[in-house]
């Protein structure tokens, strides 16, 4: 499948090139999917075809809290990655704690506590169901995104930063033009395993009466008594998604590959 | 040999001042190891100095003490007026005029030779990208590696990336070059280029701290031998005199050793 896929562009195109290009194809690819979604499953026979509408809609919907989450997800990450590193303990205490408890407790009790017990604990607050589901999981994807940046921060070797200290320059350049680009080079793989982890982790916001993908196709179960046409609709959609997701991911870690390790 | 392409260094061999670097009674342990007992030396401007000794006799740790990538325990260390100490903005200042090359290269592997001798010049003393890329290709034809300017670390021998190594520290103008061990890496044909590298360098006026094991090096570029000898500097005299009638038996085993292998 993936070699399949590898390479569809002329010959004489560089690494990098190639890389953006199936960025640029899987972006639009994303955007064709959401907007012609609903054509789509038009086509399919009823109940599916008449619900095309509510499909598209639900897809969106997880797709943008998949977005939202993710990018939260990684600024979250690497702040506790920064923390757990920190030489200042009680940032160490607060970045172990904060990936101790996501990690300890079920997602499912994350966004249950996010949307009825946060807004009682912050009464100032003022936020839909999507908001209070992204930051459920944001906070989940985000303690797992530190990990993976904790470990590629550590990964990249003493004589990089001694090499970058030797020259002037001060701590801020020496992490944002050094040491950053390495790490997450080393930690994109995992990265990716999280985002692509979120999207299909982003049905549980369906409990809380968020009306995305998974939820969609419940309430047409529900309606219809027709469990198998609405869940493998909605299954066949998040695949859909994962994989134009996989395809773009792919292309990211290609483009980092200088040394051309994956061809 | 003449300085080529115009590259002018501030530093005149026949300038004798006040010392470039001073080194006061300097003690250094790694845990209950003591690696530096108590080193005074100084080193001026111009001047190449060689550093050799036995591996642990605290020659790289010297040279590490000079830029902070080791504290001292005990003692000073002057360089060019600044006191090496903690204070942040003063060792960026201290380090942005001291040049190190490592043994290891360390090369940024995820930037171009060119964007790697770039980087430092644009970020710690603000050039215009315009200006540091000049700057570098100027540096990279000195050391000859113009031609391989858009590649990456990886795709080049280890003696090229050592010369690009010299090239990115060249490239903040340092007043002094601390070279560690900088052939120890290599494969014995390309300790050649590097070296040639290194004594055009010196030819160029250039104040250079060696360590190394290169007799050879040292013996025709050095101005100075310090030995090493368990921490303590147990020599100091002209290549001329050290290599010569040798009294010292440390010593004439030491050259002995290196001679043999």
């Amino acid at each position: 499948m993936m070699a399949f896929f590898r390479s569809p562009w002329p010959a004489h195109w560089g690494r990098k090139q190639r890389s953006n290009a199936t960025m640029g194809v899987a972006v639009v690819a994303m955007i064709l999917v959401l907007w012609l979604l609903a054509h789509l499953v038009a086509l399919a026979p009823e109940p599916i075809g008449s619900n095309a509408q509510a499909f598209a809609e639900g897809a969106r919907v997880t797709v943008e809290l998949t977005l939202v989450s993710g990018v939260f997800g990684i600024v979250l990450g690497v702040l506790a990655a920064l923390g757990k590193l920190s030489r200042i303990p009680p940032l160490r205490w607060i970045a172990a704690f904060y990936v101790w408890v996501i990690r300890g407790t079920p997602l499912l009790i994350q966004v249950f506590f996010a949307y009825f017990a946060l807004p009682e604990l912050l009464p100032f607050v003022k936020m839909d169901e999507f908001g209070w589901a992204c930051v459920a999981l944001s906070l989940n994807v985000g303690a797992y995104n530190a990990e993976a940046i904790r470990s590629g921060l550590l990964a990249v070797p003493k004589g990089q930063l001694e090499a970058a200290r030797s020259l002037g320059m001060n701590n801020w350049f020496t992490f944002l033009d050094v040491t950053l680009p390495q790490a997450f080079k080393i930690a994109l793989p995992p990265l990716v395993n999280n985002i692509v982890a979120l999207l299909k982790d982003s049905s549980l916001a369906s409990v809380i009466g968020l009306v995305e993908l998974t939820n969609t196709a419940d309430l047409l179960r529900a309606k219809t008594y027709l469990p198998i046409p609405s869940l493998v609709t909605s299954a066949a959609i998040y695949l859909l998604l994962t994989t134009v997701m996989t395809h773009f991911s792919g292309a990211v870690e290609r483009r980092f590959d200088i040394e051309d390790k994956l061809a | 040999m003449t300085s080529t392409h115009g590259m002018e260094f501030a530093n005149d061999r026949s300038m004798t001042a006040a010392p470039l670097i001073t080194v006061d009674k300097v003690t250094k342990a790694f845990g209950s190891v003591p690696v530096l007992k108590g080193v005074s030396t100084h080193f001026n401007a111009g001047e190449v100095a060689v550093i050799i000794g036995a591996s642990g006799s605290g020659k790289s740790t010297l040279l590490r003490t000079l830029n902070r990538l080791e504290k001292h325990d005990s003692g000073r260390i002057v360089v060019d007026g600044i006191e090496v100490g903690d204070d942040p903005k003063a060792l960026d200042a201290l380090r942005a005029e001291v040049g190190m090359v490592f043994q290891q290269f360390n090369l940024f592997p995820h930037l171009t030779v060119l964007e790697n001798v770039m980087l430092a010049p644009r970020r710690v003393r603000k050039l215009a990208r315009k200006e540091a890329e000049g700057r570098a290709l100027e540096l990279l034809e000195r050391v000859g590696m113009q031609a391989h300017a858009h590649k990456h670390p990886f795709a080049l021998s280890g003696g090229q990336q050592q010369r690009v190594a010299i090239a990115r520290s060249l490239a903040m103008q340092p007043r002094v070059m601390l070279f560690d061990e900088p052939t120890s890496a290599l494969d014995p044909e390309m300790v050649k280029e590097v070296l040639d590298v290194m004594k055009q360098l010196a030819s160029s006026g250039m104040t250079m701290i060696v360590v190394t094991h290169e007799m050879g090096f040292a013996r025709e570029v050095g101005d100075r031998i310090l030995f090493f000898d368990h921490g303590c500097i147990a020599q100091d005299a002209p290549p001329e005199q050290f290599f010569g009638a040798q009294e010292d038996e440390r010593v004439r085993a030491f050259i002995g050793q290196i001679a043999r292998q």
